[in-house]
Parts: C-alpha cells; structure tokens; sequence
C-alpha cells in the first residue's frame, strides 16, 4: 500500500486552509484533482499521487479505523480528522469517543516510513 | 570562548499552551508556576543565544526528505504554520537566527565528525520551538539556533545517537571562538499519545515510564535513560512519546549530572516535563 501517499494527502489538507476547504466542499472532487497532478509534477516535491481504491475510499469515507490499521501515521491520521470534522461534522469530545472506537481494534500497527 | 550556562527541558503541549493563555485552569496552576520560575531563570541567566532542540510535526519536513538531525542557520526564520493558528490560535512570529554560531556547530568546511547534519537556510518553526520560546522569552528577543530532531517519522534515531548530539552540542558550544552565554533548551514530551487509542485519556498514558524519566533526569542516570528508551519501550510509553528522546539530549549536554529541577507536572494532558539543570 503507498502509506506514504496517503500520508501526504493528510498532511496537506491539513496544513493548508485552502486544500481543507476544498475537501470539506467535495472530498471526491478534491481526491480527482490530486491524483491528477501527478500529470504536472513541480519540484522539489512532485505533486498528487495515485491512491488504491481502498485508500481512496477510506479517505473519502472518513474510515479512520481502517486507515489507522494500514499503518499510516497517527500523529497526521489525527490532524487530518480533525481538521476535517472539527467543528462543523461533530465536537472535539464526539470525534474522540469516535476516533478511539474506530482505531482501538486495531492495536498499534507498524507505521514505519 | 562561548560558555553553555544551562539546560531545560520543558514541555510544548500546545492544548496547554492555549489553556495557558487565558486564566490558567486548575490542572495547569502548577504548570504555570513552573513556566514563571524557568522564565525567572532565563532572567537570571540572561542568555545570548538559545540551542533549541525539538521535532518538527511534520510541518517543515515530510517524509519527501527526512533528516535525522538538522540545524537552521538563518538570521531570521518564520514560526507557526497556518492549521497551528487555526487549531491552537497560534499566531505567526519571526524568530532571530544566530549563523555564526550554528555555522560552527554545523563544523565549518566539513561537517563535524561526530554528527551528519543536514542543514536548512531557511527554517520555519512550528510549534514545538514557538511555544517553549513564547512561555520562556515572551518577547522572543534571545537569537535561537534551531536543531530539528526526527522523533516523530520511523526509523527514528537511537537514544545513544541523542545522547551523542547532546555530549556533541556541549563541546561545540565551548569551542567555539565567541563570548556568547548559551542557554540549550529540549523541547518534548514524557509519556504521550496523539492518534492511537490512549489518547486524551484525562491521565498520562505510562505514568510508571512518567516516573522513571523523570528519576533518570534527578538522579543523572544517563546510562538508564538510554537503556530504557528502545523504540518498542518508548511505543509501549505512547506513540508520540519518542519526543522523550530530546530530553536525552538535554541531559548528555548537562554532561550526565543530576538536573537541579526535575518534574512530571500532572496535568489532565498527561504529566508535562520540566527539567532543569544548572551549567555554572
């Protein structure tokens, strides 16, 4: 699997005001135009990346149990979901309780790079 | 030549930052207690220049390019990244460099034997440099030398290696040819976890790993500290807890002596670190 894509992909809606909004407005839309810059690759960090289908649709769907069990990052995994359903989708408290119900089954997965 | 006047090691929760800006709440009076005392401190020792080691959270570097250990070598760098103002109302600052100093522990011509560092001419700090500079020099006035520490992408450096860049940071600082008063501050956690299922549990996540870290740092125990940092005990601590390993440092600068101030605050964000150990 390319944790490392998936990885980037949160890091960047995260740490950008502009590539949040555009995920929260249509995360399909946002995913088809980030996998499309791979086309347009700017040093010195090439652009977008392609997903597996189920990458992309754990993304798409807010999964976080299964993206926490692929191995990627948890410190990015939290800032993402954060950022994304924070406050609009749910309070910090509801995004806890649920985070750590979706993630718990999972253990501690190897997230080495 | 330039002397290294004391080491802290000081927490950068950022939750414990934005409390702290407000009237602090009741878990965090001593945390504020403890913030007044090493700003005292500070007063005290009036530094020159601040060798700050911390672990950017993956806002300068990604896993594109993952140093182990780099130094900034800048006159001036930014601090604060956009999601820390949105989440934390952590707002953007400009940070003195100080390139003489960090061009000699970078090692002139060559690089120093004892440590590969990668370099950046232009770093920009995140919160964990920005938040022990604003709680310790609110007017951010002390020129700083940033050393970014990887604590947070796997395969991360051993707690030796930390130990080695904390007895390296002693030496370079006392060679080098200037009359500056160094102050070397650690920025990190005790037991912590971010993104797994201990988190914000309301307790530390290894308050037994809370009370031996910070044992090592009263005791000087070096030789523990190390043995006992593996990357599974430190996973085991927590999965954010490999920030630990900066405290190594810490202690390796201060030559391995007992700290003269050694407390796991507890605090509902887990037991915050404050460490303290007097140079002259």
């Amino acid at each position: 699997m390319s944790r490392y894509l998936v990885n980037k992909l949160m890091w960047e809606v995260d740490k950008s005001d502009e590539a949040l909004a555009k995920f929260k407005a249509d995360a399909g839309v946002f995913l088809d135009e980030w996998e499309a810059r791979t086309q347009h690759p700017m040093p010195p960090y090439p652009e977008g990346g392609t997903l597996t289908v189920d990458e992309r649709r754990a993304i798409e769907s807010r999964d976080y149990g299964s993206l926490y069990g692929m191995g990627v990052n948890p410190f990015l995994l939290w800032q993402f979901a954060r950022s994304i359903s924070v406050p609009e989708g749910m309070s910090s408290e509801q995004l806890v309780a649920a985070f750590r119900e979706a993630v718990e089954p999972h253990g501690f997965p190897d997230f080495f790079t | 030549m330039a002397d290294l006047i004391g080491v802290f090691g000081v927490t950068h929760n950022p939750l414990m930052w934005a409390s702290l800006r407000e009237k602090a709440p009741e878990d965090l009076t001593s945390v504020a207690a403890n913030f007044d005392y090493f700003r005292s401190l500070v007063t005290e020792l009036a530094p020159d220049v601040i060798v700050l080691v911390a672990s950017d959270h993956f806002h300068m570097l990604m896993t594109a390019t993952m140093p182990a250990f780099m130094i900034g070598k800048s006159p001036e760098m930014r601090a604060a990244y956009p999601n820390e103002a949105r989440q934390f109302g952590l707002n953007p600052a400009r940070i003195v460099g100080e390139p003489n100093l960090a061009a000699h522990l970078l090692g002139g011509r060559h690089l120093t034997s004892g440590i590969d560092f990668a370099f950046s001419d232009e770093p920009w700090l995140d919160h964990s440099f920005l938040i022990p500079l604003l709680l310790l020099t609110p007017r951010l006035d002390i020129p700083v030398i940033p050393i970014f520490t990887n604590c947070n992408a796997p395969p991360i450096p051993t707690s030796t290696r930390f130990a080695e860049l904390g007895t390296y940071l002693d030496d370079a600082i006392r060679s080098f040819a200037g009359k500056q008063r160094v102050l070397v501050v650690g920025s990190g956690h005790l037991a912590h976890e971010l993104g797994g299922p201990r988190q914000f549990l309301g307790t530390s996540p290894d308050p037994d790993f809370d009370r031996k870290a910070v044992s090592w740092m009263a005791d000087g125990n070096l030789e523990e500290a190390i043995a006992d940092t593996s990357f599974d005990r430190l996973t085991e601590a927590g999965n954010e807890s490999y920030q630990f390993l900066n405290f190594i440092t810490c202690l390796a600068a201060a030559e391995g002596r007992a700290a003269t101030f050694a407390e796991g605050t507890t605090t509902r964000l887990g037991a915050l670190p404050f460490f303290y150990w007097e140079m002259l």
